[in-house]
């Protein structure tokens, strides 16, 4: 028997093709690593390399895995030598003279295009607002400048910073960060890092590229771990030191405020009466002895110093590292305008995120069932309990592709607005099933059209149902991008290809039928 | 058979709307007693009134966590997440209103070792922004309402009817909210946008049956709502089953998914009695008075 299939029927098809495109898409086909971070300023990231890439040959050895990409790496550097190192890319080759593992991070090509959520892949966002104080929405586009620019430089490249706003026009920032969650997010975010440079309560200079041209950094010649010790108390302490450039101006400011200082003899050498504090966030840092021969001196060239304690030696010197680290963050990027508040932080770690996808789709695999062996035993229809569950089906895989195609990260609230669409879904195909049957003086033609009466009520019933939660900022609009508003996304996707695709498909084949 | 129930729907329709109208009594005196006593309809999770969800990848018993750590955080409430096959304890849950850092020093000394992504979830959700976001998803929830009641006035274009269906969904989320509560279910984010949810499935028959009774020539009167009703059913029943099976299985994982399933579940099982009673019995009321 030859089946001729209508054109709505072959809509479904193409549709479905297309989304099983978009799903699995190139993506699957290659073999590689892909690149999830590269550090900025790095050898790696000047030669070209940049996330997103994906890295098929490491010095003629084929990467198809993360492990070939560890193995590729075995051996090297063992004597802090530089190497010659070749990447190949898609179509391009970046080749590398470092002596050091390449500042990047990578992963597995991912077999889909399916982008998943924070609540399940892992990863951190945070909710900004400042203290005391309602921010204007370009005060807030300032803080998002400054706040993105500072996490870039601390090394954090997988991140997205955007300004959102709630219905009664509180203005926030929001952070997101995917992957692991950096140690001190709530420090870098939330603290404000003002800086300040004084000699006798009069400031030098503060943090920022206003006054703060360069700051050494990654570079063991001018910055770096200078010795640890033991502390009194027990414990152990370390030093640390790197050097920052200083404007023209701030070094003219250092040359008038030493000039009218006193020199101090002592045994160590001669040094000015005042010492040059250095402050963060009011704090006192550290305080560094002036030598004479800087008095009244325009110097650009300045020292900051400070130490990191521990338990142990190497508890210390990592402490001590990290001081560092944020030490040159705040001198580059300058303090934030405003004190800040975290009113909403989660970290979620990616440990479980497998496993509930798996329990998901259990869950879905047996609702499907149950549904057919239903539909089967109200109807005793194979065909027409086959062609329903197969149309829910192609459904699921429609509004997976549409958000493949839209980069929509799948979270937890997307899925349920997914199984809620499934719901309603058979919900219509059973009222298309009934009208089949239905008054039979009528045409199947006209059966059908009645049954769509029916089913655009109910479809336009829930699309206005939804519609407050895309609009509204927080639960939709940007900070929804976490919240809620994959739930509305994906259900008013889902019930507009069944009004549009799925149901007229699904008609005609019940029209075939029915003949 | 079917002779006699039309004959007994027909002598008692108007009395069967005493059922409808005794639960939905029910719930306004239960609800307005929970108000007057609590200030608010229903309990809240911390995802509405702010505090910290802590997830720890952990075989601890949670109770003895719950008793241990009392006093420390405010207001604790622990549970478990385990693989449904195996019943293997995956991880702990533990929610309290007090902040997260203060919640992190305390779990850390408790179990004596560091929390980082590795072993545990962190979720903190300020008072502010959570009170905003409870008031706003109100809104939401209104708003929708109010948008379902236009789109079916437009559709059905007379009072009556119209009137039916909407009376019938604002049973179904009242009721479902008040079964919540005597359940003690502390309402979420998720659990506001299952009553959104429920917004839709509810109307869904309503519609059905309307346009049924109302835009169909064919048959009696009778005969049009018991054809929808067999249709209507299937509907409910077939969701309902779908909802409760994956209820079953994803409720030893997420706490998210297994609220939005719990509260349609209630909701489709009152929707039965709105549509098929309530719906049913104003719009016979007034088809028959429009034939007279």
């Amino acid at each position: 028997m030859k089946i001729k299939l209508t054109w709505k029927i072959w809509l479904l098809i193409i549709v479905l093709a297309l989304s099983l495109l978009s799903i699995f898409g190139s993506a699957s086909f290659q073999k590689g690593v892909l690149i999830t971070s590269v550090e900025e300023n790095s050898t790696a990231f000047e030669q070209g390399l940049r996330k997103g890439q994906i890295i098929t040959e490491i010095n003629s050895n084929k990467i198809s895995n993360l492990e070939d990409f560890t193995n590729a790496f075995q051996g090297k550097f063992e004597n802090n030598q530089s190497e010659k190192i070749i990447f190949i890319l898609d179509k391009t080759e970046i080749i590398l003279y470092t002596n050091k593992l390449p500042q990047i991070t990578v992963s597995n090509v991912p077999s889909t295009n399916l982008k998943l959520g924070l609540d399940l892949a892992g990863g951190s966002r945070a909710i900004v607002q400042a203290q005391d104080k309602q921010l204007s929405a370009s005060e807030v586009r300032d803080l998002v400048d400054v706040v993105s620019n500072r996490l870039n430089v601390y090394g954090i490249a997988d991140m997205n910073v955007v300004p959102v706003t709630d219905l009664s026009g509180n203005n926030f920032m929001m952070i997101e960060i995917a992957g692991a969650t950096p140690k001190d997010l709530e420090q870098l975010i939330s603290k404000q890092g003002k800086f300040e440079a004084k000699i006798a309560n009069e400031t030098v200079f503060i943090g920022g590229d206003r006054d703060v041209t360069s700051v050494c950094r990654n570079d063991a010649t001018c910055a770096g771990i200078e010795g640890c010790f033991n502390a009194e108390g027990g414990g152990h302490y370390c030093n640390f030191r790197f050097s920052i450039y200083l404007s023209e101006d701030a070094a003219k400011r250092h040359a008038q405020i030493t000039e009218n200082l006193s020199v101090n003899s002592t045994a160590q050498g001669n040094y000015l009466s005042e010492k040059l504090d250095l402050y963060l966030d009011d704090n006192l840092v550290d305080s560094l002895l002036i030598s004479e021969g800087l008095k009244g001196m325009v110097t650009t060239q300045i020292t900051i110093s400070g130490s990191g304690s521990g338990q142990t030696r190497d508890e210390a010197i990592t402490k001590a590292e990290e001081e560092m680290h944020h030490l040159q963050t705040v001198l580059i990027t300058g303090s934030l305008p405003y004190k800040l508040e975290i009113i909403k932080l989660d970290s979620i770690s990616p440990v479980l995120g497998k496993e509930f996808i798996k329990s998901i789709f259990l869950a879905g695999f047996v609702a499907l069932l149950a549904v057919g062996i239903i539909i089967f035993i109200r109807y005793r229809k194979v065909k027409s309990s086959l062609a329903l569950l197969l149309t829910s089906f192609s459904e699921i895989i429609i509004i997976l592709g549409i958000a493949s195609l839209i980069e929509w990260n799948l979270d937890l609230p997307s899925i349920a607005g997914i199984l809620a669409t499934i719901g309603t879904g058979i919900d219509q195909q059973i009222i298309v099933l009934d009208e089949a049957k239905y008054s039979m003086f009528l045409s199947i033609k006209q059966r059908m059209k009645r049954a769509f009466s029916i089913i655009l009520g109910a479809y336009f019933t829930a699309v206005v149902a939804m519609l407050p939660l895309v609009w509204n900022p927080i639960t939709g609009g940007a900070v929804g991008a976490g919240l809620l508003k994959g739930f509305a996304i994906t259900t008013i996707i889902g019930i507009t290809v069944g009004v549009l695709i799925t149901r007229p498909a699904f008609t005609d084949m019940v029209r075939k039928m029915e003949k | 058979m079917k002779q006699k129930i039309k004959q007994w729907h027909d002598k008692n329709y108007k009395r069967l709307l005493l059922i409808p109208i005794i639960l939905l009594l029910f719930s306004f005196i239960y609800l307005g007693v929970f108000y007057s006593s609590t200030g608010d309809f229903f309990k809240k999770d911390i995802s509405l009134t702010g505090g910290t969800s802590v997830t720890l990848y952990s075989s601890l018993v949670p109770q003895t966590l719950e008793q241990d750590l009392q006093l420390q955080l405010e207001e604790i409430s622990t549970r478990q997440i385990y693989d449904i096959i195996t019943q293997e304890q995956k991880a702990i849950i533990i929610e309290t209103k007090t902040e997260s850092e203060i919640t992190r020093t305390v779990l850390e000394e408790y179990l004596g070792y560091e929390l980082n992504e590795k072993n545990s979830s962190f979720e903190f959700t300020g008072s502010t922004l959570s009170q905003s976001f409870y008031k706003q998803l109100l809104i939401a929830l209104i708003v929708a309402f109010i948008f379902m009641a236009l789109v079916v006035f437009i559709i059905f274009r007379s009072f009556v009817p119209s009137a039916a269906v909407i009376i019938s969904a604002l049973a179904d989320i009242i009721m479902t909210l008040t079964l919540v509560n005597i359940f003690g279910i502390k309402l979420s984010t998720a659990g506001i946008v299952a009553i959104l949810m429920l917004i839709g499935y509810s109307v869904d028959t309503d519609i059905l049956l309307t346009t049924r009774v109302l835009k169909r020539e064919e048959g009696d009167l009778n005969s049009r709502i018991f054809g929808a009703f067999k249709t209507g059913t299937t509907m409910t029943l077939t969701s309902l089953v779908a909802m409760a099976l994956a209820l079953v299985i994803i409720s030893s994982f997420s706490i998210i998914l297994s609220q939005i399933f719990t509260i349609i579940v209630i909701g489709l099982f009152f929707d039965l009695l709105n549509t098929w009673i309530t719906n049913v019995s104003i719009l016979k009321w007034y088809a028959l008075k429009k034939q007279k």
